[in-house]
């Protein structure tokens, strides 16, 4: 059995978060998903968490495990014997125990245009409309693994101190956008990218890279487009436009 | 698009570019510098008499040194010295830039001033 | 309805990853102290040798010497994590491969180890 303590918070009961114990079997296979579904099977229904795919690829699971954001799929109970505290994920507003409220996230996301933008067709064959090269493919692919699951946000420091931050996901997906050969659409992200919403509030903790579980490197992302943002001020004084 | 009307363009890029130079010759230039000028030469290890020090630092390599281990190092401690206090929740984020940029502009300019004047007589 | 909490000043003793970025970021406060030291130096260069004289003795003073000892230490510190970074900020390609960053990186602190040089030879007469 191992104890472990979760986060609770029922609006409707109290207005304060409160700390709920449970004593939970486990064996070498059993992740924390498995027991807060063992929970609400067997000890509280009222314990409310998100979950989908169980592994590690749709990104709802998200919640903090001693303080360290993680897919609750994806941690074993069978390293957390000295005790586990769950908590949701950090730097959101909480909406009901291990849920958070995800809609900053979601606008920032939405706010670079995250997707192709005037891409040429290059056939009207819909099958080869788009062609790429490995070597085109390989200077956004790794950036294009985000499963969107906000782990980054929990752990990015600054936009737990300003939620206005775009953030490590949104930021890195505009740059997957920029670095695509297919798309035509950087000058109608810069604006955005160029405020001090964009790149700038980021002091590189790199913390978002360490908790990634897709491996993306956010924190390169964000940096990278750092230099696009210089040299996009660079070239707009040149040419007179600032 | 009203849009664009609302979204301003940060002057970071200024301020992050010379912290950037300025970390690289944090890196590169200063662990020499501490250790030559500021622990074997004040220990008597090694030594710099007056007049080869100035003949060499009111030359145009002087005019580098100065760029290089003063004025960008400059910069950059004061850039991190600012997102540094807005990390410990300091709110006055106008003030600190101010007095911060406003600082190493001082301070390489006096140390840039005395360089020209040595350099001229 | 939603519970919002707020970072308190503290929220970087939380975690280790936290911790060190704060030590990295303190690695300018030892710097400061040392540009000032030279700042001071070149002040007392122009201003002749009985300037040039006083200044290293004052450089010579124990709590001068523990500083910018600790500002050396806190210069490597802070080359250990920027070379580190710095092929994440800046991928360098050559054709269709990136360089891997343990060349970058291993090509940095050849550089500072080109400058040390550098200053020994600059030195080598003076020992």
């Amino acid at each position: 059995m191992i104890n472990m303590k979760i986060a609770r918070y029922q609006p409707e009961e109290s207005a304060e978060p409160f700390e709920q114990s449970f004593q939970v079997p486990y064996d070498a296979s059993t992740s924390v998903l498995d027991a807060l579904n063992y929970i609400k099977e067997d000890l509280d229904p009222t314990l409310s968490f998100r979950w989908s795919c169980r592994m590690a690829i749709c990104g709802s699971c998200g919640v903090m495990v001693n303080g360290v954001p993680k897919l609750s799929c994806k941690v074993f109970l069978r390293d957390y014997e000295q005790g586990m505290l769950l908590e949701p994920l950090a730097h959101l507003p909480i909406e009901r125990d291990l849920i958070v409220d995800m809609d900053a996230f979601l606008k920032h996301l939405e706010a670079v245009k995250p997707y192709l933008i005037d891409a040429p067709l290059e056939s009207e064959n819909t099958a080869m409309a788009h062609q790429q090269t490995p070597a085109q493919l390989a200077k956004y692919q790794q950036f294009s693994n985000c499963i969107n699951c906000g782990l980054c946000y929990s752990a990015c420091p600054q936009f737990g101190l300003n939620p206005e931050f775009l953030g490590p996901a949104a930021i890195t997906l505009a740059h997957r956008y920029n670095l695509d050969s297919r798309d035509q659409g950087k000058a109608a992200r810069m604006p955005l990218l160029n405020t001090e919403e964009g790149p700038w509030s980021c002091t590189f903790v790199g913390y978002c890279s360490d908790v990634c579980p897709q491996q993306v490197d956010p924190a390169a992302a964000v940096n990278q487009l750092k230099v696009e943002s210089a040299k996009d001020m660079l070239i707009q004084l040149f040419r007179g436009n600032l | 698009m009203t849009q664009k009307a609302k979204l301003k363009r940060s002057g970071e890029p200024i301020w992050w570019a010379l912290f950037s130079a300025g970390g690289v010759c944090f890196a590169v230039f200063i662990p020499a510098t501490i250790v030559f000028l500021a622990l074997l030469m004040p220990l008597g290890v090694v030594e710099l008499s007056y007049s080869q020090a100035s003949t060499w630092f009111f030359s145009f390599w002087g005019l580098l040194f100065t760029g290089a281990v003063v004025v960008l190092p400059l910069f950059h401690a004061v850039h991190r010295i600012r997102h540094g206090l807005h990390d410990l929740k300091v709110q006055h984020h106008g003030l600190v830039k101010a007095l911060g940029y406003g600082f190493a502009s001082v301070l390489s300019i006096v140390c840039l001033t005395f360089w020209l004047l040595g350099f001229l007589n | 309805m939603s519970y919002r909490s707020e970072l308190t000043r503290t929220w970087w003793l939380k975690h280790h990853a936290f911790k060190a970025y704060m030590l990295r970021e303190a690695t300018v406060l030892p710097l400061f102290f040392l540009l000032l030291s030279l700042a001071m130096g070149i002040y007392s260069l122009w201003q002749g040798q009985n300037q040039w004289q006083a200044w290293q003795l004052i450089m010579g003073h124990p709590v001068v010497l523990v500083v910018n000892s600790i500002a050396l230490m806190a210069s490597l510190y802070h080359a250990w994590t920027f070379f580190q970074l710095f092929p994440r900020v800046m991928p360098i390609r050559l054709g269709e491969k990136t360089l891997s960053p343990k060349v970058l990186i291993a090509a940095q602190w050849a550089g500072v180890a080109s400058v040390i040089g550098l200053f020994a030879w600059l030195f080598r007469g003076a020992l």
